[in-house]
């Protein structure tokens, strides 16, 4: 147990503070010095993380565990759940409102820019109770 | 203490007159001010230069590194550098007439930044065009004019290091341009010169051929706008007054300006105005940049090709050095835009032929600022960064800075490197003597509530 775990609240609709655990994330990797690259590759997954559960997911926390050779981010929510994870994996796909997209959000990019970025990443949904999605990353591969 | 010392790099501290007040404390973008025994010092290899702290003091206890007028004159040929936010001082007074002032405040030579601004526009097009076609940069491009900001990404966002334009700088095409062609024909008869950058703001002291962290030649120096403005302005009435034609006296066509482009470049906004990139955005204020450049950090604004950021609010016209009012100076600024219009004065063409040549190359990588601007703290270990945790999670501060660091997790994080001591914290304090005459366990009340 000589990890670093970290829980961050994630407010459903609230795109003002969006994004302030991402950036809590860096700062802490960015004080440890790890890769420039690969704290982008981690700044990317945790803010579309956030941002999915702010637009879709209902209220929702973001766990982080960081160990000496591994960094894993838990995104879990109450949202109303995928229905078909496939499908929401494809690039550009997107349920976003108009309103939205109209805000800048909801390129149906989120779900697969996590995907290229992370080392690992799975997603659990059971529509009407929520998502999960487990992000891992590994530290000492270089970049 | 490790790390921590006076310096004249950027700005300087006046212990005489800091009261410890911390007004700078927080306002510092790198957390590079401590207060230590009732007075400011800084963490002189975190300092970017942005002069945030100079606005803030109360008491004066800061300036810039700049030198005043001074030592120009005598044998020296004294050569000036002008940046165009200095004709925006002067409400009615074309950039001719305030070039001939400073001659006769003793400089031999005026060089006026409005051409090698239009350099720099027409190649950073054409890299923009090739990148297009071949990506070897990422989106969006971010503009490498405010130094500041090339410093903040060094320093807190280095993996957007590879979004900073890869074209010289025109501050930097001007130096190399003056020293081509005019320093020397001067050298040459055994005459010293001296090369003065007239700034809007404390850090373009050093930035001269764009070696950011190189230590100032003896024969350049800075000298803020606010240094010589009243000097200058009787300089320029007395021209004025005396019905002289504002003829600068030059021998070489950038010793002048007659650019609306230029004046344009003062301002937030100016340098993209006229820039043909239709996927571009300007961004003025220090927090707004900081604000932005984590977007990029994590994704966003990829759809943009170029960002022009600027940490002063309105641009360089809000620089800390400059003498008149960023508002009143934007609005001269409009009007010399009227006069002159938005033309360019370079032919394409040639500055195409120079850019096959690889004129506009900057020398440096800017990689290697991460060097200068990234290696000053030691990385912290899992371990570190645990107890840095703790500490947090144990002092319940409310960032109030009694402290002497800027916010709690700083204060954490000094403590935990060994530069602070954890008693300095007055939540703690206070705490600790509520307990004692309570005299039964509080051990449940340990604050672990949030984030544990």
């Amino acid at each position: 147990m000589s990890g670093l775990r970290k829980n961050f609240f994630i407010k459903a609709r609230d795109f003002i503070h969006a994004g302030e655990a991402s950036i809590r994330i860096q700062h802490l990797l960015k004080t440890m010095q790890y890769d420039p690259r690969l704290v982008r590759r981690i700044a990317v997954c945790s803010y579309e993380g956030e941002m999915n559960v702010v637009m879709h997911g209902g209220d929702g926390n973001l766990h982080m565990e960081l160990d000496r050779d591994v960094l894993q981010l838990d995104i879990n929510d109450e949202g109303p759940g995928i229905p078909d994870i496939e499908l929401a994996m494809r690039p550009g796909y997107s349920t976003a409102s108009d309103e939205q997209r109209e805000m800048g959000f909801g390129a149906g990019m989120g779900l697969p820019n996590m995907k290229k970025n992370a080392d690992d990443m799975t997603i659990e949904s059971q529509p009407g109770k929520g998502t999960r999605v487990r992000m891992r990353f590994f530290l000492n591969e270089g970049g | 203490m490790v790390g921590v010392r006076h310096s004249t790099h950027f700005v300087r501290f006046q212990e005489e007159r800091c009261t410890g007040c911390a007004a700078c404390l927080r306002i510092c973008p790198t957390k590079a001010i401590r207060i230590r025994h009732q007075k400011s010092i800084r963490i002189v290899d975190q300092c970017i230069g942005c002069g945030a702290c100079i606005r803030a003091c109360p008491a004066g206890a800061v300036s810039a590194a700049t030198i005043g007028l001074e030592g120009i004159g005598g044998d020296q040929v004294a050569i000036a550098l002008v940046s165009p936010v200095l004709y925006a001082q002067f409400p009615g007074v074309m950039p001719g007439g305030v070039l001939l002032g400073l001659h006769r405040l003793g400089f031999q030579h005026t060089v006026d930044m409005s051409f090698f601004l239009e350099m720099f526009q027409y190649a950073a097009e054409e890299f923009i065009r090739r990148n297009r076609r071949s990506p070897v940069s990422p989106w969006p491009l971010i503009s490498p004019i405010c130094p500041v900001v090339v410093r903040l990404i060094a320093f807190q966002f280095p993996s957007l290091l590879p979004h900073v334009l890869p074209v010289l700088r025109p501050v930097a095409l001007m130096a190399r341009e003056v020293k081509k062609q005019i320093i020397p024909a001067h050298t040459s008869q055994g005459r010293s010169v001296g090369l003065y950058f007239i700034n809007p703001c404390p850090t373009k002291a050093e930035v001269r051929s764009d070696r950011l962290g190189a230590a100032p030649e003896p024969h350049e120096a800075a000298i803020g706008i606010n240094d010589l403005f009243s000097e200058l302005k009787r300089q320029v009435d007395q021209v004025l007054d005396s019905d002289m034609i504002p003829f600068s006296g030059s021998g070489y066509e950038f010793e002048t300006c007659s650019s609306g482009n230029a004046a344009l470049g003062a301002m937030s906004g100016g340098e993209i105005a006229n820039m043909d990139i239709e996927k571009s955005l300007s961004v003025h204020g220090l927090q707004e940049t900081i604000a932005y450049l984590h977007k990029i950090e994590m994704g966003l604004l990829k759809d943009f090709e170029y960002i022009e950021f600027r940490t002063c609010r309105e641009g360089c016209l809000g620089g800390v050095l400059t003498a008149v009012d960023p508002y009143i100076a934007k609005r001269n600024v409009q009007k010399m835009v009227g006069v002159f219009g938005l033309g360019r004065r370079l032919p394409r063409d040639t500055i195409l032929r120079l850019y096959e040549k690889g004129q506009f190359q900057p020398d440096q990588d800017p990689r290697m600022l991460t060097r200068l601007f990234g290696a000053c703290k030691p990385a912290m270990s899992l371990d570190e960064a645990r107890r840095v945790e703790a500490v947090l999670n144990d002092i319940e501060g409310r960032d109030c800075g009694a402290c002497g660091s800027p916010d709690c997790r700083t204060f954490a994080e000094d403590v935990v490197g060994g530069n602070a001591a954890l008693t300095d914290c007055i939540w703690l304090h206070a705490r600790k003597q509520k307990k004692k005459p309570a005299r039964f366990d509080l051990s449940t009340d340990d604050g672990r509530g949030e984030e544990s």
